[in-house]
């Protein structure tokens, strides 16, 4: 077997674990922390498109989620928008945010763009606490808006089980996963990963460096976005210092970083790694050792910093070459028998 | 019109104090080129090492300093020299080193954690406190005394730091190495020996920040994450790098806080600061007072 053919069966085995997961998950527990786990794996995904492969530090992706969540809810509770269409609306008015904020940033040093967006994302959750009516829209302020369970069904996004949500985060992890791949191979791949690495080097090379990080900005903050609006639909209820939170736009940085950044696989096998980890300790530690996931998070994050700081994808993805070969000399031997 | 007086002064006293905190994070960028994501957090730190010296001992609090500086001043060494040097060393090739900024991030969530593992949730005041309340009169105004001091010492401190970095050897050579890393090791210095005695310098100003807000501030584990936020926006505004940036950062930023609720309602103050940070990173990065260099 060529190594290639592994590979896509490797893929279509995990492609069909991930579909058929449901059928042997029934308890609504697990399933719950499933759906947040790839809800993690796809936003850090959208992260990694500015903060790894552009090669700068953005801390205020929850401002994003939060314009996703606010504005498909607003236009489905107050105008029967449905909320796929909010969602796409909310998207564009993230992506727009997302070049606002980046414009006057990328020219400077790294460290101004790490810290407009922490200013930004803070300054929005402010914001949005203190306006009760903002023109037309009822925001709610520190009290959040609620969507009532009412009428469930795809149009409106909104179903009894979990399964139907798993399905949908499953899918739109499936499609950034893919929308990444395709453009880790494309021509504004090579150029992020060139302005990110060695800015004065591309530009030498001819490439608009600003203007490329401005587009993976533009679209990670619309891909996030989405996100927003799916969280809103599943948990039914958003208020601003849940989802407008510096703790949300770090954990997804940290699950970057961890897994690795600037790759692939790095977001979701992070995300793989670190939720159940703070999902488990928060519910066996919850009470008597508050924070432990994040004292554990910190630790990784230092040691990973140490000796893997291409991410834990780095050793892993190692490992899975080594067995791929195992077993295309293997399969050789075989055939040569 | 009094109130208003009253309001200014007030502002000026604890924006000082904010940029005492916020002094810190401007060395430490200043020569390492990197923002301290856990100043916040050596700051929580200093603030229980006082609260426990005041509490165990009785000591006066501005006596705490004597013990409070120099334990941070090594804190901040080791630090540096255990935790993060072996990443600059990794990176070495890199200006502003990405992984640097995430593993100061670690350090936060780590000091934080822990201090809420260690000392619980509670809010913590001094019960010794000889400056509790206390209120200097001066022509009809009230001025709060330990924020008074607070102004001395951010004043103080700002202007020692200043000095050593402009008069003493080891001064120079963090100046050299902020400048340029590289000729200043070909000159003989050692710049990891710098960047630990810089954020030594950086961690033991927030240790005097600490002792100035214990006598009127509560304690808790999450208390840094308010000053660290608030310092960003001060050195960004003042000038990253800047001393006197920082101060001066600092004072906007409480004069903002105090004299606005007297035209809006007082969370809104919170929204103009931080538009007033986007509009000057936007409009003026360098800062309002900033140099076009770090120093």
């Amino acid at each position: 077997m060529k190594p290639e053919k592994i590979n896509r069966i490797a893929l279509v085995l995990l492609s069909a674990a991930a579909l058929g997961l449901p059928l042997v998950v029934r308890s609504a527990t697990y399933l719950h922390i499933l759906v947040l786990l790839y809800f993690y794996a796809y936003l850090t995904t959208c992260w990694n498109l500015v903060g790894g492969f552009a090669g700068v530090l953005p801390l205020g992706h929850a401002a994003f989620v939060g314009i996703g969540a606010y504005t498909s809810t607003i236009l489905s509770l107050q105008y029967g928008v449905s909320p796929w269409l909010g969602m796409i609306v909310g998207g564009l008015l993230a992506a727009g945010v997302g070049i606002l904020i980046g414009l006057p940033t990328f020219k400077l040093r790294g460290a101004y763009f790490a810290l407009a967006t922490i200013a930004f994302s803070e300054g929005l959750r402010v914001m949005v606490e203190n306006i009760d009516r903002l023109g037309p829209f009822t925001i709610n302020g520190p009290r959040g808006l609620q969507i009532p369970p009412l009428d469930t069904g795809l149009t409106n996004f909104m179903f009894a089980g979990k399964e139907p949500y798993y399905y949908s985060i499953l899918v739109m992890l499936a499609g950034v996963l893919f929308l990444t791949y395709r453009i880790s191979r494309s021509k504004l791949g090579y150029a992020l990963n060139a302005g990110g690495e060695e800015p004065e080097a591309a530009m030498a090379l001819g490439i608009d460096v600003a203007r490329t990080k401005l587009i993976a900005m533009a679209l990670s903050s619309f891909l996030t976005a989405l996100a927003g609006t799916f969280y809103a639909q599943f948990t039914l209820y958003i208020h601003p210092k849940s989802i407008i939170s510096l703790d949300l736009s770090f954990e997804i940085a940290f699950i970057a970083l961890i897994g690795g950044r600037g790759s692939i696989a790095g977001p979701v096998l992070g995300a793989l790694l670190l939720r159940p980890v703070s999902d488990f300790s928060r519910i066996y530690f919850g009470d008597t050792l508050p924070g432990m996931h994040l004292i554990i998070f910190g630790v990784v994050l230092i040691l990973v910093m140490n000796f893997q700081p291409r991410g834990l994808q780095e050793p892993l993805t190692r490992l899975y070459q080594k067995v791929v070969n195992r077993l295309f000399h293997w399969g050789a031997l075989e055939a040569a028998r | 019109m009094i109130y208003m007086i009253e309001d200014t002064i007030n502002g000026i006293l604890m924006g000082s104090i904010y940029g005492l905190t916020a002094l810190g994070l401007t060395i430490i960028f200043g020569v390492l080129k990197v923002i301290n994501f856990a100043h916040g957090s050596l700051l929580m730190v200093g603030m229980y090492a006082a609260y426990w010296a005041v509490a165990l001992t009785g000591l006066h609090p501005y006596l705490t300093l004597v013990l409070v500086v120099p334990v941070m001043f090594v804190f901040g060494y080791y630090l540096q020299d255990i935790v993060i040097q072996p990443i600059f060393r990794a990176e070495k090739n890199v200006r502003e080193p990405i992984t640097v900024i995430i593993v100061t991030t670690g350090v936060w969530y780590i000091l934080d954690n822990l201090t809420l593992l260690v000392f619980g949730p509670h809010y913590r005041t001094i019960q010794v406190n000889p400056l509790r309340g206390r209120m200097l009169e001066i022509g009809g105004l009230m001025i709060s005394v330990p924020k008074l001091w607070g102004f001395v010492s951010a004043m103080v401190a700002a202007a020692a730091v200043y000095v050593f970095l402009q008069r003493t050897r080891m001064g120079r050579a963090i100046r050299a190495t902020s400048l340029d890393r590289d000729a200043a090791s070909l000159m003989g210095i050692n710049p990891y020996k710098v960047y630990n005695v810089a954020f030594g310098i950086g961690t033991a100003t927030a240790g005097i920040a600490a002792v100035t807000l214990v006598p009127f501030y509560n304690v808790f584990p999450t208390v840094g994450v308010l000053f660290d936020i608030k310092g960003f926006i001060i050195v960004v505004l003042g000038g990253l790098g800047s001393i006197g940036g920082a101060i001066l950062g600092g004072i906007i930023i409480g004069l903002i806080e105090s004299v606005g609720p007297q035209f809006m309602t007082a969370t809104w103050t919170e929204a103009i600061v931080y538009g007033l940070f986007l509009l000057v990173l936007f409009v003026k990065p360098a800062g309002l007072f900033g140099v076009k260099y770090d120093w």
